[in-house]
């Protein structure tokens, strides 16, 4: 009976471990998220949002951030699709055409590993590599093919999962009758994992418009809207870090307002991609 | 006049959400029998069974009413330790279940837990065990390899060992033959009816033959209700209920 | 025409196929070639264990920078370990539905977070929350931006990475499994010891590693707390400056000093081979636990 008494201790102790583990991981993400809303309401305000910074904005004066909105946008976009063009037949080839033992889908899948634990900062310097091979400056372009690369393994990773789940019972049906393998990758696999392909899109691009460290060499930074491919553009990240690194606390609590709305923009993507699981699974066999 | 059994359940009933699984079940179990529970795939045996263990707690979603008395003491009263109702049940479930750890390990594991550290006296009880499930022969010189290298009907008799080990009242057996081959299938059964003369034995299955070969008692179990249980010879004879004939004969299964 | 649709197609994909792996090398390629310029001057274990870090003068040690990096990830990993996995373990095995259903979304809002927004939510209240509470409670003056907040910030961002991993490993675990342990008369906590855990090692593992190679190569959330100060850091209130925020931050003047740029690529090249050694360590080890657990 003492040892059960022990036994019960030990019990109620861990408990009370994991208990308040949740509650601090689960409390981090409000009280995060309601700091940086607190802290930003002072500066938070429309013109911010329309406007570009005019003369003297990080020294205080009026303007916005709709250059690094934007920005950020387009290269994200822009990334994004880089990134589904190299990932998805990537995704699809391994799933379909080799064995989970072939060499080639282990050294492949080894080598999304390794890239998807590849810190940003080093993609940056690799794509500060290829800028300066392409004979490229800083500009949307190289900061989109950078981002792209860094999407790259998130993306097909995430894809990976969920094809990898669609019953083989499925394909087998499809060639069964007589589609060949492209017909039956795109109208029934990618069909059947829509939503997951979709979801894996969302959290590339929600890692892509929110990542600092690659642009910070390859993307630039300008007060003006991104006009081509070839010019530097701004984003958001980078003008939050910039305005926090100013010596004035009016630019710093636009700072603070920067990284609400980039916040936000996260939080829509988390949702949307939550709201079109939910529309698209109604679609798929389970 | 008998005595009371030791383990009675009374007007049980089990639901997962809105689905009545169990409907006022009310059984006698016999001691030192074997009770074999029959029925068709899906009519609550397992549930039934689980539901001794006090396994169903963690299910979610489960509304559990009636009572389960062990010697007396109602195992779903709040106030009753679960932990301490399980180890006086022994579970052996479809598939073997053996814990990732040595052969010896998963003997000791329930005797360990209980306060037993003693070297010496668990490798006495260990050796006890496997040669009470009939296994020490074939295993005595692999007692450290890791338990998942044994075949997967020592694997079987390992996990009946295993529950004998924490010196349980009852045994509970959850078609505990499903996953094995007719020879490893023999000897469990064999086992359990030499076990019956110290314990309280409970199978489920779905295998007449089975139940025929082993059970001393009876209970046919049918959408969630106990529809009739008693003695072997006269159950097997003389089925009262048209739907334990229907079952006996084959047309409901 | 179906058939020749199919073929270009699957040779089209093939190729593509290729990129993955070629990106690992190029990468690799890349970096080691632009270090070239520096490996000349300097040796690979002397540009490692240098401590002296003076560009101007030529003089290139990492030492400060890799103690950095190091003393940051082992705090944040002493705390993300702990709190990640025991709230995996509530999580699967004691929580109720409901609050299981409500804190995944939660999971994954904080791991969509992004760096900087960490790094501005560390500025506004770790940083003075160690500088002004934590370091006088010790009896150590601290500006704030030290190890310790690097860690702290860092272990949140770690938390969704490692719970994530660890959820998935315990809910691969057979519940009869549990309910084995549980007959035996175990309690929830002891077969979450002895068996839960013991089952899902090698993925616990594999969590374990994925935070750590989040954690080290994190850049602008940790370079905005931890002061950036090119010194060995003798205890977790100093400064740091690990080897990702020291890349980020001279990005601006590495074209104007001699090899500085070259410094900076060798700095890259490191953090590229510290992710690939990880990865064939993980790897290797996972397969002899694998062999010895089955």
């Amino acid at each position: 009976m003492r040892t059960f008494r022990r036994r019960k201790i030990e019990e109620r102790i861990f408990k009370v471990l994991m208990l308040a583990s949740t509650v601090v991981v689960t409390a981090s993400l409000l009280v995060i998220v309601g700091t940086i809303v607190v802290k930003s309401l002072p500066a938070l305000r429309l013109s911010m949002l329309v406007q570009t910074p005019k003369g003297g904005y990080y020294l205080g004066k009026e303007g916005g951030i709709l250059n690094a909105i934007a920005g950020s946008l387009y290269l994200a976009s822009g990334a994004t699709l880089l990134a589904v063009l190299l990932s998805l037949p990537v995704v699809l080839y391994l799933n379909l055409y080799t064995r989970k033992s072939s060499v080639l889908a282990m050294f492949t899948r080894f080598s999304l590993d390794v890239l998807w634990g590849i810190p940003s900062i080093v993609y940056g310097a690799f794509g500060f590599i290829v800028m300066m091979t392409l004979g490229l400056r800083a500009s949307l372009l190289a900061g989109i093919i950078t981002v792209g690369l860094l999407e790259i393994p998130i993306m097909a990773r995430a894809m990976d999962e969920v094809i990898r789940l669609v019953p083989p019972a499925l394909k087998d049906a499809s060639d069964s009758l007589g589609a060949t393998k492209l017909e039956t990758a795109l109208k029934v696999v990618v069909k059947q994992a829509l939503p997951g392909i979709l979801t894996a899109v969302l959290i590339a691009f929600g890692r892509g418009i929110g990542d600092a460290a690659s642009v910070l060499f390859t993307a630039g930074f300008t007060d003006s809207l991104p006009g081509s491919l070839l010019q530097p553009a701004a984003t958001l990240p980078l003008a939050i870090f910039f305005q926090l690194g100013t010596p004035f606390p009016e630019v710093q609590q636009r700072a603070y307002a920067s990284a609400a709305v980039l916040t936000l923009i996260i939080l829509v993507i988390s949702l949307v991609s939550r709201v079109l699981i939910k529309r698209f699974t109604r679609h798929t066999i389970k | 006049m008998e005595p009371q059994p030791h383990l009675r359940i009374r007007n049980l009933s089990v639901s997962y959400g809105a689905q009545e699984v169990l409907k006022n079940v009310s059984l006698d179990v016999p001691d030192r029998k074997i009770t074999v529970i029959i029925g068709p795939s899906g009519c609550g045996k397992t549930t039934l069974l689980k539901s001794l263990n006090r396994l169903l707690d963690s299910v979610d979603g489960v509304r559990i009413e009636g009572h389960i008395f062990i010697d007396d003491e109602d195992i779903y009263d709040p106030r009753v330790e679960a932990t301490h109702i399980r180890k006086k049940m022994g579970l052996l479930s479809q598939k073997p279940q053996v814990l990732p750890m040595s052969v010896f390990d998963n003997i000791a594991y329930g005797p360990k837990i209980h306060g037993l550290r003693d070297r010496k006296r668990l490798r006495v009880l260990v050796e006890r065990e496997l040669k009470a499930a009939g296994l020490w022969d074939e295993v005595k010189d692999r007692l450290h390899e890791p338990a998942s290298r044994l075949s997967v009907g020592q694997q079987q008799r390992l996990c009946l060992a295993r529950g004998l080990a924490v010196e349980p009242e009852i045994i509970l057996g959850d078609e505990p033959t499903s996953a094995l081959d007719p020879q490893s299938s023999r000897i469990v059964e064999q086992r359990l009816i030499a076990l019956k003369s110290e314990y309280t034995v409970i199978v489920v299955t779905h295998i007449l033959r089975q139940a025929r070969r082993i059970a001393d008692h009876l209970a046919f179990l049918y959408l969630g209700e106990l529809v009739e249980h008693g003695p072997a010879a006269e159950f097997f004879a003389n089925p009262r209920d048209p739907r334990t004939r229907a079952y006996l004969t084959g047309e409901i299964s | 025409m179906r058939r020749l649709k199919d073929l270009l197609a699957r040779r089209a994909m093939f190729l593509l196929t290729a990129v993955p792996g070629l990106l690992v090398f190029l990468m690799l390629f890349g970096l080691l070639l632009r270090s070239r310029a520096i490996l000349a001057f300097h040796s690979f274990t002397g540009l490692l264990f240098g401590s002296g870090w003076h560009p101007l003068k030529g003089e290139f040690g990492f030492l400060p920078f890799l103690a950095g990096t190091l003393w940051v990830t082992l705090v944040a990993m002493i705390i993300a370990v702990p709190v990640s996995l025991l709230t995996a373990v509530y999580l699967s095995e004691y929580a109720p539905r409901s609050v299981r259903e409500l804190t995944k979304p939660v999971v994954d809002l904080l791991a969509g977070i992004p760096s900087v927004v960490y790094g501005v939510w560390g500025v506004l209240m770790v940083v003075p929350f160690v500088g002004k509470v934590l370091a006088p409670l010790f009896g150590v003056y601290s500006s704030g931006y030290s190890v310790l907040s690097g860690g702290i910030v860092l272990a949140i961002m770690v938390f969704p990475t490692i719970i994530h991993v660890a959820l998935e490993v315990f809910s691969a675990v057979p519940h009869e499994l549990r309910e084995t342990s549980l007959s035996l008369g175990a309690t929830t906590w002891e077969t979450v010891k002895h068996v839960v855990l013991r089952k899902g090692l090698q993925g616990i593992f594999a969590a374990v590693v994925l935070g750590l190679s989040r954690a080290f190569g994190e850049t602008m959330a940790v370079l905005m707390v931890v002061g950036n100060v090119a010194r060995l850091p003798k205890s977790v209130f100093d400064p740091a400056y690990p080897l990702p925020a020291l890349i980020a931050n001279n990005y601006g003047e590495m074209m104007s000093i001699p090899r500085y740029d070259s410094a900076l690529m060798f700095a890259a090249l490191v953090l590229l081979l510290v992710v690939l050694v990880f990865n064939l360590g993980a790897r290797f080890i996972l397969v002899k636990i694998e062999r010895k657990v089955e």
